[in-house]
């Protein structure tokens, strides 16, 4: 501590209290549950013009799904006190128009933006995990047992994707570049604001 | 991890002290001479002379005691979550009532705010000091991490924007309270209480008013969806004869 230096901080005193790394924490929490909150809008796009359509009960079982891990991060946002992203109007606006419209490209459409998500979604668990192995298994033990379970099953819809024939999208691997870049951006803003 | 001032095995003497926890013992000394010297230099001097320390020792500090009034701040934040936890503890096994939310919020913010009257003379010049660019770091900081307290002791569990609202709200009813007591001369300082009591029930009222006037808004958007159906289901009958 420098001479003249910073007074007591709360923040870090919160944390130290629960002997976690909070700023660590807070960023997985804060962006996890702002993934979650825009892929359930995602998903609630593709039904707004694919539901009524044959590929209709796979999006809403995938979606129910989406709706659990949200509930689950808002638990967690509220038990270890971190803020939400500034950003959560805009996830919302955002997520509803890529869902929309990926699924006004047509069933495969959809099907190829559910991949590219879910794929992106899969790769930010593994990283998060990694992190808080390195960190400490046994502190977070809950965290990384909820991570991974999301993981998995966040890595299953990836798969029904491709079940669906999304890579039969026209321009599939264009679609599927551009949500990605999107997806990293949403991920490095929502950690951070 | 051992760090650079323990002896040798990482073992503390029992009157080692940190120099963090030294500062904040001279800082907390200091308080006591404040209402006299302000938040100067001279406070730091003389409460380092109480605990036996010489009065270089102010050195230690900026001149204009910057650090003197963020501890003060950081002191009386952390008695009121004390208080707020102690409280909670009470509702929690039951022997006391859960307060209602503009109820909480106005005790919150009173509680905290009478910290401030035995410095009351001097407050205004640390304020200013609070407004340093220096400062305004650990200053908001510290702020925005007691209107977070309040909150979540009262109870406060949203996850979407309303968080950023709310405590904003909170804010500024913070803020402009501190100011108006400032001014106040009332017999125990009965206008600024008042102002906080009218304060905390606009927020209130506003907040009720944001909720009607989106369930309104609703209401409005199923009306037309309603009438847009209908008018087009009279459109293709007619089509159809």
């Amino acid at each position: 501590v420098p001479g003249g230096g910073a007074p007591l901080r709360p923040c870090s005193t919160r944390g130290a209290q629960r002997g976690i790394h909070k700023p660590v924490i807070d960023r997985i929490i804060r962006v996890d549950h702002a993934g979650e909150f825009g892929a359930n809008r995602i998903y609630a796009g593709q039904m707004a013009v694919l539901g009524r359509s044959g590929v209709g009960p796979v999006i809403q079982q995938m979606w129910n799904q989406e709706k659990e891990h949200l509930k689950k991060f808002n638990e967690l946002m509220v038990a270890y006190r971190v803020r939400p992203t500034v950003l959560l109007p805009f996830w919302n606006v955002a997520g509803f128009v890529l869902g929309a419209g990926s699924a006004l490209l047509g069933k495969k459409g959809a099907m190829a933006c559910t991949v590219a998500v879910e794929e992106s979604i899969s790769e930010h668990y593994n990283n998060q995990i990694r992190t808080l192995i390195e960190e400490d298994p046994e502190k977070y033990k809950e965290l990384l047992q909820v991570i991974k379970q999301f993981r998995d099953e966040e890595q299953e819809h990836h798969d029904i994707g491709l079940e669906h024939d999304a890579e039969a999208t026209p321009a599939y691997s264009v679609l599927k570049t551009a949500i990605q870049l999107g997806c990293k951006a949403a991920i490095f803003l929502s950690e951070r604001i | 991890p051992s760090h650079s001032y323990t002896g040798q095995g990482g073992q503390q003497s029992e009157d080692y002290e940190s120099e963090e926890q030294l500062q904040h013992r001279i800082l907390t000394a200091a308080l006591e001479f404040v209402p006299e010297h302000g938040w100067t230099a001279e406070a730091i001097a003389e409460g380092a002379k109480t605990l036996g320390l010489s009065v270089a020792a102010a050195g230690m500090f900026h001149s204009d005691g910057s650090e003197l009034i963020l501890h003060f701040v950081s002191e009386c934040n952390s008695k009121l979550s004390e208080l707020l936890q102690k409280e909670q503890k009470l509702v929690q096994l039951g022997e006391a009532e859960k307060k209602p939310i503009d109820e909480f919020l106005r005790d919150a913010v009173e509680a905290r705010l009478r910290m401030l009257i035995p410095y009351i003379e001097k407050w205004p010049q640390a304020l200013s000091i609070l407004l340093l660019p220096r400062n305004i770091p650990s200053s908001l900081n510290l702020l925005t991490s007691m209107i977070d307290d309040i909150w979540h002791y009262a109870g406060d569990q949203s996850t979407d924007f309303s968080w950023y609202t709310r405590r904003a709200v909170l804010t500024g009813i913070y803020n402009t309270t501190e100011l108006v007591m400032m001014q106040d001369s009332s017999p125990g300082f009965e206008d600024t209480w008042r102002f906080l009591e009218n304060r905390v029930a606009d927020a209130m009222a506003m907040s009720s008013t944001a909720s009607q006037v989106q369930s309104t808004g609703e209401a409005v958007v199923q009306g037309l969806m309603g009438a847009a159906v209908t008018v087009s289901k009279a459109e293709t009958s007619r089509a159809v004869r």
